[in-house]
């Protein structure tokens, strides 16, 4: 099973950052793979700029611990906005081979230095993309992180861009499915395209 | 009949133990709470220009966490880094513009850097190799 | 999940076994509140009345979108509280609409006073419970405390243990608490955020064929202007133990309603639902795990693992708690040697300090004549899950028990006594 968290600021990118699981997830799921995308249970997500994690998990066989709330062994890491890095150890409890997927303008051994030894180790690759630049429109849209139904469109921005990214780098999705999944076809395609990789 | 009473109650390991009742402590009197560092949060870091500051304080009673602290005997404006979040209600608030905010990802220091967020011990050996 | 719908196919195929039957239908990836929320909007509600609090929101967001939206006509009415909130639901459905409301956690025992005047006076409003933990400590998590603080009220009450069984309860609901025979409210409950808030697959029948299973609220006696009538009088003390008895009448006399409803759903739309108690893999079970609720579906994968490796054991799921379908547990729960109640909810000082089902469970053996060992396993309080391998402690004190034919421990609690 790969398990995949995605870090993202609080009430500002809580729908772009839900948006990349929902993408990945779908992509995957029509792949025929069994998936499961959910919110965040212990962060406190309503408060702006206030780190919030959003999982998925994609797996050939049945998902059986659906109700485990936190992804304790990821494998892909999504941080939507870089400096979040430098407060929290995003890459913690990484397993070996995973791979680590950055929203910034920098390159990516600029932001490897937030990235203690011990996990540093068991990175394949890390990687940056201007997703911000792609889809600057980042839409606050709370009602998924609520339990309901997405009111607007999934993957129509930053989100779209960032999964994109993620498949490049981790090769989880095929392009076709990534961009079919993601409401903003053009940004999950930049986003497959301009991302930046270090192979570690 | 000790015994007997003893079956029903629940042994609580002792580095699960949480304060009476749930209670946490008040915050410190330079108001901080090591459980709940908000200096993560910060995107941008509010930078004072001491030439231009006229020490009006308006930026230390706008900041809601109160971290931004009169220093040097009274005399500048400072910041409590580790639990500014950035939110720029100072830059706002400041008559003469003296407060500029900078990408915090520009500075080297700065932001307390935990391992994770809210780790409890029990939690803590599920992330374990 | 996807707003786009997927046409059954190869994952409806493939979905045997502890995930439940295929079934002809749209499959949409819905949260328990979604999957809440649609079918409420099939079942034609007229009437919504609200109150925020996590984690049932959801399913109020998702109803006024779909007002919003011309998708559903529906009056939706803000309380000032869920005490209002509840006094709106009862007017509404006093009036003869198919009226609904819902809460979570503390909200939930903030309406206790309404609870009761809207089941003695009849009225089959409809309450989605998404389970939170009272306070302290402002806990978000999911845990049955608080619906089943409730469970004197007079209100039916039961659990999903999936978003499918969420959307299929709302619908068996409405036609149960509606039928003449019954006239009751209804608690259709779920565990905050484990059923809640994490999407799965759920089929979406047509319209038509919710239509044809759940008719228009024919409500006797509704309050109407031109024929006016007064609802919840006074009465005399010689007349109180006699309408406790009707009521206490109605209750029981939904098991034959129940029965019936539940076999003409499974009937029309495929499914395969136990009127009251699911039994998985119990034929030859010696020692069982007895649920109510989510878990119940990490439980099953756990069962399915520990007879992987020759263990005796099976999964008993309620999927009542009020009326208390006592004469099938008792058939049921008789023939085995060991039981263990996992309790996700709290009873302070409680018979043998274990939780509410439990004192449910020894009332219905105490008549049999086979006595299992019985044990309470208190897990997922203040919202925790319960892992797979809590559920393999589990199963390993229950095969303890009924080899012993008794147990160290009253209640056995999870996170504590199994590390």
């Amino acid at each position: 099973m790969i398990e995949i968290t995605v870090w993202c600021t609080g009430v500002i990118q809580d729908k772009e950052g839900r948006d990349v699981c929902l993408v990945l997830t779908e992509a995957a799921f029509n792949e025929g793979k069994f998936t499961q995308a959910f919110d965040n249970y212990v962060d406190l997500p309503d408060r702006i700029n206030v780190q919030v994690r959003k999982y998925a998990r994609i797996s050939d066989t049945v998902i059986e611990n659906v109700f485990e709330y936190e992804n304790h062994k990821p494998n892909i890491i999504g941080v939507t906005e870089a400096t979040i890095m430098k407060g929290i150890n995003v890459c913690y409890g990484i397993q070996p081979g995973s791979v680590l997927v950055i929203n910034t303008t920098k390159d990516p051994e600029e932001l490897l230095k937030y990235v203690p030894a011990k996990q540093k180790k068991n990175l394949k690759a890390v990687a940056t993309i201007d997703a911000l630049g792609i889809a600057p429109e980042q839409l606050i849209d709370y009602s998924g992180s609520e339990g309901a139904e997405d009111a607007s469109a999934i993957g129509g921005g930053l989100g779209a861009a960032m999964a994109g990214a993620i498949a490049a780098v981790s090769g989880l999705v095929k392009k076709e499915s990534v961009l079919a999944a993601a409401a903003n076809r053009t940004a999950a395609k930049r986003g497959y395209d301009e991302v930046k990789i270090k192979q570690l | 009949m000790k015994t007997r009473f003893k079956k029903y109650t629940v042994e609580i390991p002792e580095e699960m133990a949480i304060p009476f009742a749930g209670i946490v402590e008040s915050p410190k009197p330079n108001g901080e709470q090591p459980m709940m560092l908000t200096g993560g949060w910060r995107i941008y870091r509010p930078v004072i220009d001491s030439e231009k500051c006229v020490m009006c304080k308006s930026c230390v009673l706008a900041c809601p966490d109160a971290t931004v602290l009169l220093v040097d005997g009274g005399n500048k404006i400072g910041f409590n880094l580790d639990y500014c979040k950035g939110c720029g209600l100072c830059t706002w608030v400041c008559p003469v513009n003296a407060i500029d905010r900078v990408p915090e990802l520009d500075f080297e220091d700065g932001v307390p850097f935990q391992d994770a967020l809210f780790l409890l011990p029990h939690v803590e050996a599920l992330y374990a190799d | 999940m996807a707003n786009e719908d997927v046409k059954v196919g190869r994952q409806a195929e493939e979905d045997k076994g502890a995930l439940g039957d295929s079934r002809p239908g749209t499959i949409k990836f819905l949260t328990g509140l979604g999957a809440a929320a649609h079918a409420l909007r099939m079942a034609d509600i007229d009437v919504a009345s609200s109150y925020p609090i996590r984690p049932y929101t959801g399913v109020m967001m998702m109803l006024s979108m779909m007002a919003a939206r011309g998708e559903l006509d529906l009056e939706f009415v803000h309380g000032e509280g869920e005490h209002g909130q509840l006094g709106i639901a009862h007017g509404a459905s006093s009036a003869g609409a198919r009226a609904m409301t819902g809460s979570s956690g503390v909200g939930v025992v903030y309406a206790m006073e309404v609870y009761s005047p809207i089941s003695g006076g009849r009225c089959p409003v409809q309450m989605v419970i998404a389970d939170r933990t009272l306070d302290p400590p402002g806990d978000f998590g999911s845990e049955h405390t608080d619906a089943l603080s409730t469970r004197d009220q007079g209100w039916m009450l039961g659990w999903a243990h999936t978003p499918q069984e969420v959307f299929d309860n709302t619908l068996m609901y409405y036609r149960i608490g509606e039928d003449p025979r019954v006239y009751l409210p209804q608690m259709n409950c779920q565990d905050g955020y484990f059923i809640s808030h994490i999407p799965q697959r759920v089929v979406v029948p047509t319209q038509e064929e919710v239509n044809s299973f759940l008719p228009p609220l024919e409500f006797p006696d509704a309050l109407d202007p031109l024929n006016p009538l007064g609802h919840g009088p006074q009465i005399f003390p010689g007349q109180g133990h006699v309408l406790e008895a009707t009521r206490v009448n109605a209750m029981m006399g939904t098991f034959p309603v129940i029965d019936e409803v539940v076999n003409d759903f499974n009937k029309r739309f495929g499914t395969s639902y136990d009127p009251f108690v699911e039994q998985y893999k119990c034929s030859d079970a010696e020692y069982v795990i007895f649920i109510s609720g989510g878990h119940a579906f990490t439980g099953k994968f756990a069962v399915d693992h520990m007879r992987e490796k020759g263990m005796k054991i099976g999964l008993v799921r309620t999927r009542w708690v009020r009326p208390w379908p006592t004469d099938y547990l008792a058939d049921i729960l008789s023939k085995f040697k060991a039981i263990g109640v996992v309790e996700t909810n709290n009873s302070f000082g409680a018979a043998r300090q274990c939780g509410i089902l439990t004192l449910e469970v020894a009332t219905t053996l105490y008549q049999c004549d086979n006595k299992p060992v019985l044990t309470a396993f208190m897990a997922g309080l203040g919202g925790e899950v319960i892992r797979l391998d809590e559920f393999y402690y589990m199963g390993d004190v229950l095969k303890d028990a009924a080899a012993k034919g008794s147990t160290e421990r009253t209640a056995y609690w999870i996170g504590f006594h199994n590390v």
